[in-house]
């Protein structure tokens, strides 16, 4: 919703010729800290049990090469309910993996990541997530004749939810990435589109016949709501319709020094995937 | 020449003073007895009384751009003089700002920081597409500044965009811009003058802490019916005016309309953007001691685009005033009011549409007491009714996924009651003192929430982040209850101390309170941002404003010198914490933190006001913080607790405006302007996850964009001075921004669609932009 309208005072405030340039500034740097990227996805229909975590550290913010990958630590996810652990192995490139974890919705799961003499932990709940009912083209939802995609699902009544969807199509650079609650659609069949706007600045075309777009529907907490809400909306920061950006606090916690936190965020999530090809 | 108050009799002259040719009352102009020190100024309409021992007396009336008219009376009863001022023809088309109209007063009156701006000085400086704007001329004197192109309000001495009470004939308007800020909502046609209090605010107003914009319309040609219109690059202007009541009254509709999106749509432009407004006033004089005036606006923006939605928002304000003149020496007036604001969403996409609106009716009684030469009291009552309805949201088909919601709706009382007393102590010394004493009540018929340990919003220690407290009940409040009432008294002190005829010192404290605050966690404040009243969660903003002055005229009131410095500071500001999200939120209170901000400054104004060149020189330089601890909520505050830069802290402010009159057809406008770069917040640093770069950031508004400057002109020709013709009209030619320049109003960072590198975006509004006008007389 907040995105809704910021796009549109944005779109307002471009409609009177503002341009736009790419220029030099110069910005802060601040020492390096640790980014956990801990996504446990449990896709439907498979058994969860080949998952990954990255650790790297953060770089100046204009550097070329944003990912120095962090190696030698020890990355452990344990099971609160029933105390079983899964130790990751260090890949020796950033990425440490295991190939039997045990994925249980709804339990409560500890990370605990020690690297360079500091220790990290994070604490999440395993968020399941209702099956993507159909999944559909259309010309009219938004500007008209251009392609969309679309799928449907069915939001729980009972419940709060809270979702992530992404939608990527081969020649996109980034996902499109959308954080979306049930606060004022609750109970009710939901569609979400993805439509792509032609943009010859990013040499970025419409959808076209014979496109595939992959679509993730991921069922996520509240907390990681908020934290993938402020991201995206910070994503593209310092429009005048902004908020004041703030640094993204995620949950991985430092228990020695609280102002040494780790960036990223610990979270485990079901995901319904779907793919479609455009006719 | 002292106070020779015994044995004496002293009696009283008093009346209206007005335009010859128009029949508008003269608001400020001087009536004073030639040789001594017996004087005042007219009120808002045209009103003066001056008192004097028994004798004969020559009577000036003075008032700039006319002709002095100087009586001859015997004083040895009570009497009613009104007076028509002519027009001063060596001084016609000259343009002039001043504090006050006449010398000896203007040194010797204690009020201080404000700016009284005649309408013809605003139309005289260039300006975007040629579009008289008010709010962005205010702009060019000291104090004031705003966060630039699209965006919109102002800030006064580091204040922010919600502490201005801006009036129109005393209704409130909520927001003063058309189309995001690129124009005001005040149609330069119906307006006479306005006066900007920016500190030592009057115990008359309340209820915004940073300052008063006192717009007042014109009354209507009472003699002859004219027509007066412009045609320009972006809106158009058509006004009416004209005697009503067989010359007992007269009337004035003046309407402006915006065109651009027609000739889009013609060129096949799907998405429009347009505004218009209306001003209406008209006025009666039952007899010669009681005038009835009548005064609305309206005014509306619209916002259609192809993908689906629209959006549309405005003010309504109406106004039924009542003079009444008792005797000789006490005046009153009688307001009744109403003022509205709402704006519509209408999302066709989503199949939903959204409502906000705020309403108040408002009734005053001003009474202005003219006891002595030496002592003038006003005193009066005030009371607003609110209405606050921050948002309904209604699916607008069967389809639509989206439910009803309706945010709760909030009522309020705020009252006032002032006396005030202007005292001319000594020779030198003049003193205005008074006190407000203001109370709000926040209304029931509304559910309000309990939290756990009274906390609505909680810092979570181990992830270092606020979060919404945990709500423990409800308690219903019907609408015979108030939830929450506060009190404050607000003195207002100021003196002036005159140093020689033309130089002044003047000082002067003032504690104002604020019970409405407009809720906007952006950078710059949208037309969707709702105001809310004060209550459990929500304390009123308080504000004390200490100011110093130094006041001097040279050479017959040629140039003139402000120097003034000022200290302010206000308790209980709000600000949101981290990630906040105000859309649709009906609990404000889990995100937001109370604070304080303090501002100071050095301003200094040098003017020319008369000759053929005329201009001024403002300079600024002034600081404004904010700092927002935990408090009850625990955990350090915003931005680890410390003092953080205001969004609208500016170190440096600097205008230049000039304005020449070359001959009778041809005249030139310049204006150059420099302003340090707005705080911003830049990132720190990047990291990489869920396959995109992400931005860090820590210490909030530590960094300032590039500064802002540009140099603005304009010529104004009128093609034949034959002043039979009935026909009058001129062109104005304009160009802003004159180099060019790119000044960013934001700078983003993102990364790069195709590389993915990360780079910064400067997002400019305008650069240069020529414009061209056709204004008329009829």
């Amino acid at each position: 919703m907040k995105r809704i309208l910021n796009s549109i005072l944005l779109i307002i405030v471009l409609f009177f010729s503002a341009c736009t340039d790419v220029i030099d500034v110069e910005v802060p740097t601040e020492e390096a800290k640790l980014v956990i990227e801990a996504s446990i996805n449990w896709e439907k229909g498979t058994n969860g049990s080949e998952q990954t975590i990255y650790l790297s550290k953060s770089t100046p913010f204009f550097d070329t090469n944003g990912n120095v990958p962090v190696v030698g630590a020890s990355v452990v996810i344990t099971n609160n309910n029933d105390g079983s652990f899964f130790e990751f192995n260090d890949q020796n490139d950033g990425s440490y993996t295991t190939s039997n974890f045990v994925p249980v919705l709804n339990d409560s799961y500890t990370l605990e990541v020690m690297s360079e003499g500091e220790t990290y932990s994070a604490q999440e709940t395993f968020m399941p997530v209702v099956p993507i009912l159909e999944v559909y083209q259309s010309t009219e939802k938004f500007l008209p004749e251009v392609l969309e995609v679309n799928f449907d699902f069915l939001d729980p009544v009972e419940e709060e939810n809270y979702y992530y969807i992404k939608f990527k199509e081969q020649a996109d650079t980034f996902p499109r990435l959308l954080d979306f609650k049930d606060e004022f659609v609750n109970g009710n069949l939901i569609s979400v589109f993805n439509e792509r706007q032609e943009n010859e600045d990013i040499n970025q075309v419409e959808y076209a016949p014979g496109d595939t777009v992959n679509m993730e529907l991921i069922g996520i907490s509240k907390r990681y709501y908020e934290y993938i809400q402020l991201l995206i909306n910070q994503s593209e920061s310092g429009g005048p319709f902004d908020t004041t950006p703030v640094a993204l606090r995620g949950n991985c916690t430092n228990q020695n020094d609280p102002n040494n936190f780790a960036y990223g965020y610990f979270r485990l999530t079901e995901v319904a995937k779907a793919s479609y090809t455009f006719e | 020449m002292s106070s020779i108050v015994s044995a004496q009799e002293t009696f009283t002259i008093s009346g209206i003073v007005e335009e010859a040719a128009n029949g508008e009352t003269a608001f400020g102009a001087s009536v004073y007895l030639k040789g001594t020190s017996i004087g005042g100024m007219t009120n808002e309409y045209g009103f003066y009384s001056i008192s004097a021992p028994k004798g004969s007396y020559t009577l000036v009336v003075s008032y700039i751009g006319f002709q002095d008219i100087n009586r001859e009376l015997i004083l040895d009863e009570n009497q009613k003089i009104n007076f028509q001022i002519e027009e001063s023809s060596t001084q016609l088309d000259q343009v002039v700002i001043n504090v006050d109209e006449s010398d000896k007063l203007s040194i010797r009156d204690p009020q201080m920081s404000v700016t009284k701006v005649k309408i013809n000085t605003i139309k005289k400086i260039p300006v975007v597409l040629g579009e008289i704007d008010i709010i962005k001329s205010i702009q060019l004197l000291p104090g004031v500044t705003n966060n630039g192109e699209g965006s919109g309000g102002f800030n006064v001495r580091g204040g922010a965009v919600d502490q201005n009470l801006v009036l129109l004939d005393e209704a409130i308007i909520y927001n003063t811009s058309h189309l995001l800020g690129f124009f005001s909502v005040f149609n330069a046609d119906a307006i006479k003058d306005i006066k900007l209090y920016k500190g030592g605010i009057p115990a008359k107003f309340g209820g915004r802490v940073s300052s008063v914009l006192d717009v007042r319309q014109k009354d209507g040609n009472n003699q002859e019916f004219h027509l007066t219109g412009g045609l320009g690059t972006i809106s158009s202007r058509l006004a009416a005016e004209g005697p009503l009541f067989n010359e007992k009254g007269s009337f004035l509709v003046a309407s402006r309309g915006s065109y651009a999106h027609l000739i889009l749509k013609a060129a096949g432009e799907k998405n429009s953007a347009s505004f218009y407004d209306i001003n209406l006033k008209a006025n009666y004089n039952l007899d010669e001691n009681n005038k009835l005036y009548l005064s609305g606006y309206l005014g509306r923006d619209n916002f259609n685009f192809e993908g689906g939605f629209s959006n549309g928002y405005g003010n309504l304000s109406g106004n039924l005033r009542w003079n009444h003149i008792y005797n000789d020496r006490l005046f009153s007036n009688l307001s009744t009011i109403y003022s509205k604001y709402n704006y519509d969403l209408i999302l066709n996409i989503f199949e939903f549409d959204w409502k906000s609106s705020i309403n108040n009716f408002n009734l005053k009684y001003d009474f202005k007491y003219y006891a002595s030469d030496a002592f003038k009291l006003d005193f009066g009552l005030t009371g607003i009714y609110y209405n606050f309805n921050p948002g309904v949201i209604r699916p607008t088909s069967e389809t639509s996924a989206i439910n009803y919601f309706q945010l709760d709706t909030k009522k309020a009382l705020e009252t006032g009651a002032y006396i005030n007393a202007e005292h001319r102590l000594t020779d030198k010394l003049t003193a205005q003192y008074g006190i407000r004493f203001s109370s709000f009540l926040r209304l029931g018929d509304q559910t309000i929430v309990t939290y756990e340990n009274n906390q609505p919003v909680v810092y979570n220690q181990e992830l270092g982040i606020y979060e919404s407290g945990t709500p423990t009940g409800e308690t219903f409040y019907n609408s015979n209850e108030a939830i929450e009432t506060f009190g404050n008294l607000e003195p207002r002190i100021s003196f002036s101390y005159q140093l020689n005829n033309s130089t002044s010192l003047k000082a002067g404290y003032a504690r104002t309170s604020q019970y409405i605050h407009l809720l906007s966690n952006t950078v710059n404040v949208t037309p969707l941002d709702v105001w809310t009243p004060s209550g459990p969660f929500i304390k009123p903003q308080l504000s004390d404003q200490y100011a110093v002055g130094y006041f001097k005229n040279f050479k017959n009131r040629t140039y003139s010198l402000e120097v003034e410095a000022y200290y302010k500071t206000v308790d209980n500001r709000i600000d949101y914490i981290d990630g906040s999200d105000l859309i649709g939120q009906n609990t404000i209170e889990t995100e937001i933190l109370n604070g304080e901000s303090r501002s100071y400054g050095l301003e200094i104004l040098f003017r020319k006001a008369l000759g053929n060149f005329t201009g001024w020189i403002a300079y600024t330089a002034s600081k404004a913080e904010q700092r927002t601890l935990g408090g009850n909520a625990g955990g350090p505050g915003i931005n680890n607790g410390d003092w953080y830069n205001a969004v609208q802290d500016r170190t440096h402010d600097v205008s230049i405006i000039g304005s020449y009159q070359l001959n009778p057809k041809w005249s030139f406008g310049a204006a150059f302007v420099y302003q340090t770069g707005r705080p911003v917040t830049y990132p720190n640093g990047q990291y990489e996850y869920e396959g995109l770069s992400i931005a860090s950031y820590s210490e909030r508004n530590a960094d300032r964009l590039p500064s802002y400057h540009r140099f603005d002109m304009s010529a104004t020709y009128v093609p034949n001075k034959k002043p039979n013709n009935r026909w009058k009209g001129e062109w104005v030619f304009g160009i802003y921004n004159v180099y060019n320049r790119k000044n960013a109003a934001a700078i983003s960072f993102g990364q790069n669609k195709e590389t993915g590198a990360n780079e910064a975006t400067r997002t400019a509004i305008f650069g240069i932009v020529p414009s061209v006008t056709y204004n008329f007389k009829f």
